[in-house]
């Protein structure tokens, strides 16, 4: 563990040039599948959660069952959808980042909806009456219990991105896990496992964990201001 | 107060990580690198400082016991995919336009078959291990002509290929090579050998790299692979070495003195002495049925090894994996010679 520990120093003062690749790569994916799955997520929440309809009940229990959905599973989906012999073979979108983000997406975005439903179910119904009394419209509620869920949207978004940067299954089946293309911290560490170098596996689980870590604190305290 | 703090905290460290990053991309783009470097160099030399002692304490106490028998000859082959393939979908329908980047696959296997990476191929690792780590077969075919310069069309060629040829850093060292000459982006997909013709059947890759006779002759049998204009036969054969068969230094069922590889699996099946397999259907792993006693039946099939499970350890996984797996239960393992060397010599910093 100590050379673990010294290796991941080397490595980070040292810039290696893949590695600097495969951390872009990884804030590339991670980043953009985690914010598109909060974009879509976030209103489909606030909806299910604030309205009463017929059905309600059956997407809630689809939802969750997605939110359970292992990764490889999605992996090998997107795998057939796209291999050259699949359907959309000819966009010949396997082995990029573009389809990382959107395997992740369809993995992220269950958890997102029902991080946020669950959420506003509690507030809904205080909000609403405040929004009768005051007489405003649909939109109007809408975007009042969107401003009520701040602090829950930014714990939903480190809930999203710590899925989709530790996530390994999906992208290394989407992914390849193809040297200066598709490399990503997680698929980076099984190949040295892979190797038999497992310090340096360690070491770049070290690096991960530390950049989780800064995001954490970053959006952390852009939630304590928020709620002041 | 506290806050700020927290913030600035934050930024320093996402600068540090960043600011390290820009260095070395600006680095090969100017001459004196040499401030940039100083650091790095001086990091890189403090940490070794540290590991002898290290290094000696922890022994990799797995061996080579038994290795260039002629049953363990480990062939490398090259084979194109044929665009005109009779790909079928999941559903087994079958699909046609299948794109395969056939140009850029040719330009590779030409070039691999060229003296220039037969050599490149036969030096490596001869520095590193003080070993040869792939051999150039005498009789393999060979390229002499002009190989066509990557176009925008053709730039992007996707390998699919085993560990061993990729974990063993073979590929790493010597595709760049023909990257900087020709222009072209290999874009490799390293796994099993079953897992990377499978890439290939699903139209996800231009050529492949594997070894596995039997499930090369199958590939091409099926009408996946494809002649090269002046090459005889789908299968490019042009490298070997040899499989070996590693143990724990104490050597409990005496495979080392066996007089075949044969009778040295025979040993290990009668004492029931763990075996590490790599059960992924990979090349190794189809190696290493076809040395089992008969009597025994072992397959890839796991019902065929049900009743072994107190020493045969079906561990489906890599070959790095297993040779750590293998090292931990002091059990017997069948690798090739080039990621043994490289897992040995890698080994030592764990």
């Amino acid at each position: 563990m100590q050379s673990a520990l010294a290796k991941a120093v080397a490595l980070i003062l040292s810039a290696d040039a893949e590695l600097c690749n495969i951390l872009s790569v990884t804030a590339k994916m991670s980043i953009s599948s985690s914010l598109i799955a909060l974009i879509l997520g976030v209103p489909i929440g606030i909806w299910l959660g604030s309205s009463r309809f017929r059905g309600q009940s059956i997407l809630l229990i689809i939802n969750r069952t997605l939110m359970g959905m292992p990764p490889v599973v999605c992996g090998l989906i997107f795998y057939m959808l796209f291999s050259g012999v699949g359907p959309f073979g000819k966009w010949k979108w396997l082995f990029s980042v573009r389809i990382m983000i959107l395997a992740q997406v369809v993995l992220i975005l269950p958890i997102v909806v029902g991080n946020m439903e669950t959420y506003v179910t509690g507030i809904a119904q205080t909000v609403k009456e405040t929004a009768k009394g005051l007489g405003l419209s649909g939109w109007k509620t809408f975007f009042l219990l969107m401003n009520e869920c701040v602090y829950q949207i930014c714990s939903t978004y480190l809930l999203a991105f710590a899925r989709s940067i530790a996530e390994v299954g999906a992208v290394s089946m989407v992914g390849g896990a193809i040297a200066w293309k598709t490399n990503v911290m997680t698929t980076a560490i099984m190949q040295y496992t892979n190797r038999g170098n497992f310090s340096l596996g360690i070491a770049l689980g070290l690096i991960l964990m530390t950049i989780s870590l800064v995001v954490n604190i970053l959006i952390s305290v852009m939630q304590r201001r928020i709620n002041r | 107060m506290k806050k700020r703090l927290a913030v600035l905290l934050a930024m320093a460290m996402m600068a540090s990580v960043f600011s390290g990053c820009g260095k070395k991309e600006e680095a090969p783009a100017e001459a004196p690198a040499v401030e940039t470097e100083a650091p790095a160099e001086e990091e890189k030399t403090e940490v070794p400082a540290e590991e002898p002692a290290k290094e000696e304490a922890v022994v990799v106490n797995t061996v080579i016991l038994k290795e260039a028998d002629d049953k363990m000859l480990n062939t490398y082959s090259v084979l194109a995919v044929d665009p005109e393939a009779p790909f079928v979908d999941a559903d087994g329908k079958a699909v046609e336009g299948v794109a395969v980047n056939t140009a850029g696959a040719d330009a590779l296997i030409q070039w691999l078959l060229s003296e220039e990476a037969k050599t490149l191929a036969a030096e490596y690792g001869k520095e590193e291990y003080n070993d040869t780590l792939f051999y150039v077969k005498e009789d393999a075919p060979a390229f002499e002509g002009e190989i066509a310069k990557a176009t925008e069309e053709t730039k992007t060629i996707r390998l699919s290929t085993t560990t061993s040829v990729n974990d063993s850093g073979l590929l790493g060292a010597i595709l760049p090579v023909f990257e900087g000459e020709y222009g072209y982006t290999v874009e490799i997909q390293s796994a099993g050998t079953g897992k990377a013709i499978a890439a290939a059947k699903n139209g996800n890759a231009d050529l492949i790299l594997v070894h596995s006779k039997s499930q090369e002759e199958a590939f091409v049998a099926e009408g996946f692979a494809r002649v090269l204009e002046g090459f005889e036969s789908e299968r490019l054969s042009f490298l070997y070495n040899y499989y070996v068969l590693c143990g724990p230094t104490e050597d409990p069922a005496g495979a080392a003195s066996a007089a075949t590889v044969m009778d040295a699996f025979k040993a290990i099946a009668d004492g029931k002495h763990v075996f590490i397999s790599r059960g992924d259907n990979s090349g190794t792993h189809t190696k290493e049925i076809s040395l089992w006693p008969e009597e025994l039946g072992i397959t890839v099939e796991p019902e065929s090894f049900a009743d072994y499970t107190e020493w045969y350890t079906s561990a489906n996984t890599g070959m790095g994996a297993c040779l750590m797996m293998a090292e931990e239960m002091e059990g017997y393992i069948l690798t090739d010679k080039a990621t043994f060397l490289t897992f040995v010599a890698n080994n030592g910093v764990m």
